[in-house]
């Protein structure tokens, strides 16, 4: 009983030495993202030196590949082990925004001396917002034009890029040549989130948007599309390559133009054995209504955080070291205040002129808390009328009643 | 006290105590979830009462909408397609092997073992093996079969909708061929010879000596193989992602993706279990017919 009582006592002491201390107590603050898992990346580069830099500060970061972040964290708010800091999709946001598991930080980021609200550009600030406060900030950005090849443009006695999409159709005719394996578009019509990446553009220029997709001029773009997979001057594999893959077969010189964005300009200057530059993504009409795909992750801090100040310090390390995320990691900022740095290698730094002149009109997918059940109506239309199993405008209209139920639930 | 350990050392107890140690662990490791996914069926589930057990109960409301999905019938039409593709490629072709690789010659024991490597390989790793084998424009495939003069032009066998499921079929039954083979070829060997000699002093052909004693020799093993062909060809899931995403516009989509699809991407969770237990219903056709099948065999 004794040495039970002294033990009893040991223990308060020990417990009260330990709270009298608090020099020593650290706080751990644990961040996701997809930084990181094939090369070092934002995310995973500025938690270590943040971690390095800050003694009353632990950050445990973990990189999660991108097809599993938003189970990995809807399971881990669901029993309640969240990170402090998560990094989304920028479409997959309102899905936690919506539901209050992010900290609402209008009120912090006003505050704040590093963190201006008026420099980042729209689209990707309604990507973070929701029902008019902040819950979140952007990371990066990105968007999608058309790339098109300087040498085979020449050949063809073309001059200009195509700035509609019948002069793409009207062009790819007169570049395709299949003696060369020559295609002369390629694009992304897949079954998933690439597949609306790059069709909802043309649904937002036909005065459409998430919410009215079945619009004449988006079964105009779809009809003219169809044509260039059934006339050969796209490969049919548009319907199942990814971005990456698609863009792949025009840096081999297989296909003429390419949709996609500025993540493939590294790789391009590297493969890309020929003259190529980017143009604004075509429109319907000419000199029409603009419009492209935005892109991009968004920084979060979830609401069952036990240290939200400590969270948002970390959250001002981020954004302050941005002027850093174009040089060393090729990433857009979401902001019209940085300066992006001359590289010297001209065909990029065109490319990148162009890109942040599309940004203007990059426009968001959503913010709908339901967003991946859009998205695969949209994707689906796209694929049931690019494959001829219904005609254009039937496929819209079938998506556009499985949208309405969504928005009207 | 001795009598207790007396009876849980050597009487029925020791018995119930190795049974009730087995059934413990099906029923927490199977049981528990099934449970849970038929629920979670008939509940309105989103993914912040993930964790919880009592949420709104919608009755059949959740099957209702599965049915009403635009895709619904495509998608069963696939899984039939898929499922009965699958199943008579990978038997008859296994049983064919089986058969050959059954005559003795030189080097048959060896390299129906190499045929194993099929089975070893991750879904994943054949998937991406085939999805360049099949792919439209650089394809190995379409290589071969325009050389042979068998087709014109490229056939895109995943992205055109006449084709695509058909893509995941031919993959599928690749992988399942020396599972298929294997069990056959032990099927094979349990048959008695002096049965097909005598058969032979009979006058029987071979034709006829399949037919009146291989078939109904291996009925216990048929049954066998193609319960488990049917319960594996419905878990099959890898192969998906890798070649067709479901796509082009759910032409390949079958019931254990969409249900993927549904829980994990759409994050649906109440019509991903919905289709899941539908599934499982055609599992358990499956199993009673895999139970009776071996049944018979201990019997016999």
């Amino acid at each position: 009983m004794q040495f039970t009582k002294h033990g009893l006592l040991a223990g308060l002491a020990f417990g009260a030495l330990m709270a009298a201390s608090p020099a020593y107590a650290q706080v751990t603050l644990k961040v996701w993202s997809i930084d990181g898992v094939d090369r070092p990346g934002i995310a995973d580069t500025f938690s270590k030196e943040f971690d390095d830099a800050n003694d009353d500060i632990v950050v445990e970061y973990r990189a999660i590949p991108f097809d599993e972040i938003v189970n990995e964290t809807l399971r881990a708010f669901a029993t309640g082990n969240a990170p402090d800091i998560v990094s989304f999709d920028n479409p997959d946001f309102a899905l936690f925004s919506s539901r209050g598991a992010m900290l609402d930080i209008t009120d912090r980021v006003a505050n704040s001396e590093i963190i201006g609200k008026a420099d980042y550009f729209e689209g990707p600030l309604n990507s973070v917002t929701w029902d008019g406060k902040l819950f979140g900030l952007p990371k990066y950005t990105d968007t999608i034009g058309i790339f098109y090849n300087k040498d085979m443009f020449e050949a063809a006695g073309l001059t200009e890029p195509p700035t509609t999409w019948d002069q793409v159709a009207e062009y790819a005719e007169k570049l395709t040549d299949p003696a060369n394996n020559v295609y002369g578009v390629t694009f992304s019509a897949r079954a998933g989130e690439e597949g609306t990446f790059q069709f909802l553009p043309i649904i937002q220029m036909s005065g459409g948007n998430a919410d009215k997709v079945n619009t004449e001029g988006a079964a105009r773009v779809l009809d003219i599309w169809k044509s260039l997979i059934d006339n050969g001057y796209a490969s049919r594999d548009v319907l199942s390559l990814g971005q990456w893959d698609s863009t792949g077969v025009f840096n081999s010189g297989n296909a003429a133009m390419a949709i996609s964005g500025p993540w493939e300009i590294d790789r391009m200057v590297e493969d890309a054995q020929f003259d190529w530059g980017v143009a604004l993504l075509p429109t319907i009409e000419e000199g029409g209504e603009r419009s492209s795909a935005l892109g991009g992750f968004n920084w979060g801090i979830m609401a069952n955080t036990q240290h939200p100040d400590e969270a948002f310090r970390l959250l001002e390390f981020f954004v302050d070291q941005e002027d850093r995320i174009f040089p060393e990691f090729g990433n857009l900022p979401a902001r019209g205040d940085i300066e992006l740095p001359i590289t010297g290698e001209a065909k990029k730094d065109d490319a990148l002129k162009v890109f942040q002149e599309m940004l203007q009109y990059a426009q968001p997918r959503g913010p709908h808390p339901e967003w991946q059940r859009i998205s695969k109506a949209i994707y689906d239309a796209e694929q049931q009328a690019l494959t001829g199993q219904m005609p254009a405008m039937d496929a819209l209209n079938q998506a556009q009643a499985t949208i309405d139920t969504i928005f009207n639930q | 006290m001795s009598r207790i350990s007396n009876w849980l050392r050597d009487g029925v107890g020791f018995d119930i105590l190795l049974v009730g140690a087995a059934l413990l662990f099906l029923v927490a490791l199977a049981g528990a979830p099934l449970v849970y996914n038929v629920l979670m069926s008939f509940q309105q589930v989103d993914m912040f009462t993930l964790g919880s057990l009592i949420r709104p109960f919608v009755g059949f409301d959740n099957y209702i909408a599965v049915v009403r999905q635009p895709e619904f019938w495509l998608v069963t039409r696939n899984t039939l397609v898929f499922v009965f593709g699958s199943m008579t490629g990978q038997f008859v072709l296994g049983f064919a092997l089986a058969l050959f690789f059954a005559q003795n010659f030189p080097g048959a024991s060896t390299i129906r073992g190499l045929f194993l490597v099929s089975w070893v390989m991750p879904g994943l790793v054949v998937g991406a093996i085939w999805s360049w084998i099949l792919a439209g424009d650089f394809g190995v495939l379409n290589v071969i079969l325009k050389s042979l003069g068998i087709i014109q032009s490229n056939i895109f066998w995943k992205s055109d909708p006449n084709f695509s499921i058909w893509a995941v079929i031919i993959a599928n039954i690749w992988l399942g061929l020396a599972f298929n083979m294997l069990l056959l070829s032990v099927g094979l060997a349990a048959i008695p010879r002096d049965l097909y000699e005598a058969a032979e002093l009979d006058g029987a052909n071979a034709f006829q000596r399949f037919w009146t004693i291989t078939l109904p020799m291996m009925r216990s093993t048929i049954g066998a193989v193609l319960s488990l062909g049917l319960i594996g060809t419905l878990q099959q899931f890898d192969l998906f992602p890798a070649l067709t995403e479901g796509g082009p516009a759910n032409t390949s989509n079958v019931a254990g993706f969409w249900s993927w699809q549904l829980s994990f991407q759409l994050y649906d969770f109440a019509k991903g279990a919905t289709v899941s237990v539908m599934m499982f219903l055609l599992v358990l056709f499956a199993s009673v017919i895999y139970v009776r099948s071996t049944r018979h065999e201990v019997r016999g």
